[in-house]
């Protein structure tokens, strides 16, 4: 039987905001809570404030995520929540990859 | 970037998440050790007599539980939102559980509450002032501190283990409290006479079955807080 005939597109639709390492991290973390604040998303992906903030900023302009600023007392506190969006297309990213990937046991 | 795997990542924001929102670590430990203090400490004949100031010492326990809460605040400030704070996922059985123990204080309330009517409405108790009394008047507003401490229970308590160290405390700080009314408005007649003798051997019985309940579980809170602590100190050190 002639094997499947790899399908290159399926390769090129993976989203690219998502696919991103950093923003990849980024929104994993974000799914396993409601909220998370800037300070621990910054220390559990270990990225620099600029490189977070670029990362964040993009994946909000693709609708992904949302920021939220509050005062805790006189500090500002920034935090994000993922968007119902940024959850589904957390899931589908998931879904294709795993589709893309070869199977356990065949090279 | 050097970050753990995706899974792992998950992993470790939701269990940080839940030492945010219900777990309390050494709050867990200091609430067992309070409640296994005033276990102990009421055997002392000391204990029920002592006086602090001007008012007997029973009547400061009542805020044994607002003083837990406080410390509680405290610690999670100072040892759990180092790394900033995360809020975990809404979780309906976990939801359903912390409110199956604010249902279990309001019931335990509410039977201490009809107990004390029933006992005055048969006589066994003798209302107003008794001439003889060998402690001075307790203060009415006492008996609005559990029925406080309930309803903030919803807002203060997040998780389950903070719900049972509170509605223990709270629990004892109402039984600590019963002697001090006991002592003042003391039964008018023989106990035999009046059926106290069965409602007090019932009531002395189901004191000292809580006693040993409130000792074993103070131990088990005290091992599982500090299991809790070094949990989340684990946690700490496997961040990137």
């Amino acid at each position: 039987m002639p094997s499947p005939k790899p399908d290159l597109h399926a390769i090129l639709d993976l989203d690219r905001t998502i696919h991103e390492p950093a923003r990849l991290a980024i929104l994993t973390v974000l799914a396993a809570a409601e909220e998370v604040e800037f300070l621990f998303l910054q220390r559990i992906t270990g990225l620099s404030k600029g490189n977070l903030s670029s990362h964040t900023q993009k994946l909000e302009t693709a609708g992904f995520l949302e920021t939220l600023k509050a005062f805790r007392g006189r500090i500002p506190v920034t935090s994000f929540r993922i968007t119902g969006e940024g959850r589904a297309a957390l899931q589908a990213y998931h879904r294709q990859l795993r589709a893309l990937l070869p199977k356990e046991g065949k090279p | 970037m050097t970050t753990p795997d995706l899974d792992t990542l998950a992993a470790l924001t939701r269990d940080y998440a839940a030492f945010q929102t219900r777990k309390s670590g050494l709050a867990t430990a200091l609430g067992g050790l309070m409640a296994v203090v005033l276990a102990v400490g009421s055997l002392s004949p000391l204990f029920m007599g002592a006086r602090l100031g001007h008012r007997l010492f029973l009547e400061y326990l009542v805020w044994t539980p607002l003083l837990w809460l406080l410390l509680k605040g405290l610690l999670a400030r100072a040892l759990y939102r180092g790394a900033g704070a995360v809020k975990a996922l809404p979780d309906g059985a976990y939801e359903r559980r912390r409110w199956f123990w604010i249902f279990g204080l309001a019931m335990f309330l509410l039977s201490v509450g009809l107990s004390g009517l029933y006992a005055f409405a048969r006589g066994l108790l003798q209302a107003g002032a008794a001439r003889d009394a060998c402690v001075p008047a307790p203060p009415l507003w006492l008996l609005a501190m559990p029925p406080v401490y309930l309803l903030a229970m919803p807002w203060a308590i997040r998780g389950i283990e903070e719900a049972r160290v509170y509605a223990v405390l709270v629990g004892q700080s109402v039984l600590w409290l019963l002697p001090y009314f006991l002592f003042y408005f003391k039964a008018p007649a023989p106990p035999l006479r009046t059926g106290w003798g069965l409602f007090g051997d019932l009531l002395g019985v189901s004191i000292l079955v809580l006693w040993y309940l409130i000792v074993v579980w103070g131990a088990l809170a005290m091992v599982r807080g500090w299991k809790e602590h070094r949990d989340f100190r684990r946690l700490l050190g496997a961040l990137p």
